[in-house]
């Protein structure tokens, strides 16, 4: 199992099209992959489910954690951690 | 010669297209659920095949509304389909019919449980998806029962019974190219976007539907109300013909746009627009209106399971506010809610007769008073960020208490905002604080209030609803829903004469104002200012530009003693008619 944690910082968050560009990323992948908001500290999520990622409640600034488990869970990793450093597409906030 | 059916001209334009027709759902030719009378395996699979034609549907919707270059509303429904295959949701409801559960009832408890899940977080905007998730249920639901809404594949126009909000906002407005129903009346909510996508829509033609079963195309003439089925070369000639017509004098009133709203002898009408959220104010600066005379602040606090905050409301307010500037006022009207919406924060029991019931400013009374303080808080405090001066009114009034309870929570809002230690300092002095009038008592009481209030702001759908005692959805009563009868004009002309009395403006925000016929009597009547949708303010000012003073003058005296609209509007049209030519 591959495991990182992130920090969210763009404007919304995992709302709206960036919990989508992040479901969409993590549904590419064959292995299984959930995400976690630490700084909310709720249980782990489907990352493959829109509902469960927005159910996260992720706001800018929270650390989530990401875990793959399965063939491509290294290269499912290094996607959604490119993702977050890059603001999921949206403008970051300086 | 194509079949011919004349209805009520809803809203002006001419069109010619293919026929889609809306059937609502359980009427005529909808097909038979699929998963009746079968075993719980299909059931489970149907809810599956329903759901994936769903995100389907979702996707192409998606990819239209894209290449409009709506962006916003795409990636809603882009976020929907993804909804609709969620196996948080579809596992859910598939389980339930699996368990033996009737597919329709899995799918909306599903789709209710994952809604419930977004809304109990803390996050406001995730009412908002949760709202998206219950639609993206229904939607499922459609498809199961077979009453699937397909919308049309290319440039159409809609024929239908009626037109549910649910299913006109649905339509991508660079397919609609008209509309006409059977049924609905002109202030139906089809017609209000007909106009400001500046399409034809005509209401009340009876024999539509079926005249349409075998038609293919459809011309039809919103000014007139003329709807031809599969036209021959004659008639479509004529509709082409009138079409170049109507664009022409359209491109003649937009050249128009660049001098002041004024009659031909120079008396000058504020023209303004009516909005009802941040994202119309870009159309009605375009349309060149000199401020919104009527913010509609229902936006914010439908479908939602909670008030909206005061930070949330201070956002809107400002959006607005910054975007129309300091030299065109924005007129937020209180929120207009009560108990014909369920809206669960408002702990209202239910109401047999909701539109004269709790709501707006009797709220107040009903333990909401709160909310309405919260949201003149948010004015006061959105001014002052902007740097605008606020006008506020508020719906409802029908006595003198009711406008003081409005200068009462004004007050005690503004110091609840200046308390607030962040917002010292940066409070406006004062809110231009007005009341509509749309309750007959208000208009009878029109010289007192005018003393209380800084201006009145006429809003002639309702008085028109309140002084006939005709339910304004109710298209069975169509004739008693015009408000240029003598009856409603005399009553807005004693509106003008309290408020000249005391040196108040009246505004008029009904869809009157937005009427070039009606707008000519409204101003003949002396009415100072008109707020209409921004697609309807370049025919108002032509239609203002070519009258004169003395013109209005006698006009205004035969419409009050004419005796019945059809002549007012006969008299109105006849004058607009005589100045075009």
């Amino acid at each position: 199992m591959q495991v990182a944690e992130l920090e969210v910082h763009n404007k919304s968050g995992l709302h709206a099209r960036p919990a989508a560009t992040f479901v969409k990323t993590a549904a590419g992948f064959r292995s299984s992959v959930s995400v976690e908001n630490l700084t909310r500290g709720a249980a782990a999520a489907n990352a493959k489910s829109l509902l469960a990622v927005l159910g996260c409640g992720v706001e800018m600034g929270h650390r989530i954690r990401v875990s793959a488990e399965g063939e491509d869970e290294e290269a499912a990793i290094a996607a959604l951690r490119t993702l977050a450093e890059g603001g999921f597409g949206e403008a970051v906030a300086g | 010669m194509g079949t011919r059916i004349v209805g009520r001209p809803g809203a002006a334009g001419v069109a010619v297209g293919p026929v889609w027709r809306y059937l609502a759902g359980g009427v005529g030719e909808t097909r038979p659920s699929p998963a009746s009378g079968t075993g719980p395996g299909d059931a489970a699979a149907a809810v599956r095949a329903a759901a994936e034609e769903a995100a389907r549907q979702l996707e192409a919707l998606a990819g239209r509304v894209r290449d409009l270059g709506r962006a916003d509303e795409a990636d809603i429904f882009e976020a929907q389909a993804m909804m609709a295959t969620d196996p948080e949701l579809v596992d859910a409801a598939a389980d339930r019919a699996q368990a033996g559960e009737e597919p329709v009832s899995a799918v909306r408890a599903a789709a209710a449980a994952a809604a419930a899940t977004l809304a109990a977080l803390p996050d406001e905007l995730l009412a908002a998806r949760a709202a998206d998730v219950r639609d993206v249920g229904e939607r499922i639901v459609r498809i199961l029962l077979g009453e699937d809404v397909a919308l049309p594949e290319v440039p159409s126009v809609a024929i239908a019974d009626d037109l549910p909000p649910s299913v006109a906002a649905e339509i991508p407005p660079g397919l609609l190219l008209g509309v006409a129903l059977e049924g609905g009346s002109i202030t139906a909510h089809a017609v209000i976007l007909a106009r400001s996508f500046g399409i034809p829509a005509i209401v009340g033609a009876p024999g539509l539907v079926v005249a349409a079963r075998a038609a293919t195309i459809v011309a039809v003439d919103g000014a007139t109300g003329e709807i031809v089925f599969d036209p021959g070369p004659t008639e479509a000639a004529d509709f082409a013909a009138r079409a170049d017509a109507l664009s022409e004098s359209r491109l003649v009133a937009a050249a128009l746009r660049d001098r002041p709203c004024a009659t031909a002898d120079g008396e000058r009408v504020v023209l303004l627009a009516n909005i009802g959220s941040p994202a119309d104010a870009p159309r009605a600066l375009e349309a060149r209106a000199e401020g919104a005379g009527l913010f509609r602040t229902e936006f914010l606090f439908m479908r939602r399971q909670t008030a909206p905050t005061e930070a949330e409301q201070v956002a809107a307010y400002r959006a607005v506010f910054e975007a129309f500037g300091p030299d065109r006022p924005v007129v937020v009207r209180l929120a207009d809610i009560g108990g014909d919406k369920a809206l669960p924060y408002l702990n209202l029991p239910a109401e047999a007769n909701p539109f004269l019931g709790v709501r707006a400013i009797r709220l107040a009374g009903a333990g909401s008073r709160e909310l309405l303080l919260t949201q003149l808080r948010a004015v006061w405090r959105a001014a002052g960020l902007a740097g605008v001066t606020p006008h506020v009114m508020a719906p409802m009034v029908a006595t003198l208490a009711d406008a003081q309870l409005l200068l009462d929570l004004r007050d005690e809002a503004r110091e609840g905002a200046a308390t607030a230690a962040a917002a010292v300092g940066s409070i406006p002095e004062k809110m231009v604080t007005g009341v509509m009038v749309e309750i007959p008592s208000a208009a009878l009481l029109a010289p007192e209030l005018a003393r209380m209030v800084d201006f009145f702001s006429i809003g002639t759908n309702d008085l028109t609803q309140y002084t006939m005692a005709a339910d304004r959805g109710n298209p069975a009563l169509a004739s008693l829903q015009d408000a240029l009868h003598p009856a409603v004009l005399r009553l807005i002309r004693l509106v003008v004469a309290g408020a000249d009395q005391a040196g108040i403006p009246v505004a008029v925000c009904g869809e009157l104002a937005g009427d070039p016929a009606g707008a000519l009597v409204l101003v003949a009547l002396g009415v100072d200012e008109l707020s209409a949708d921004a697609g309807s303010l370049d025919g108002v000012r032509a239609a203002i530009a070519v009258v004169t003073r003395n013109e209005l003058a006698d006009l205004a005296e035969r419409a009050l003693a004419a005796n019945d609209a059809d002549a007012v509007r006969a008299m109105a049209g006849e004058l607009l008619g005589a100045q075009v030519r």
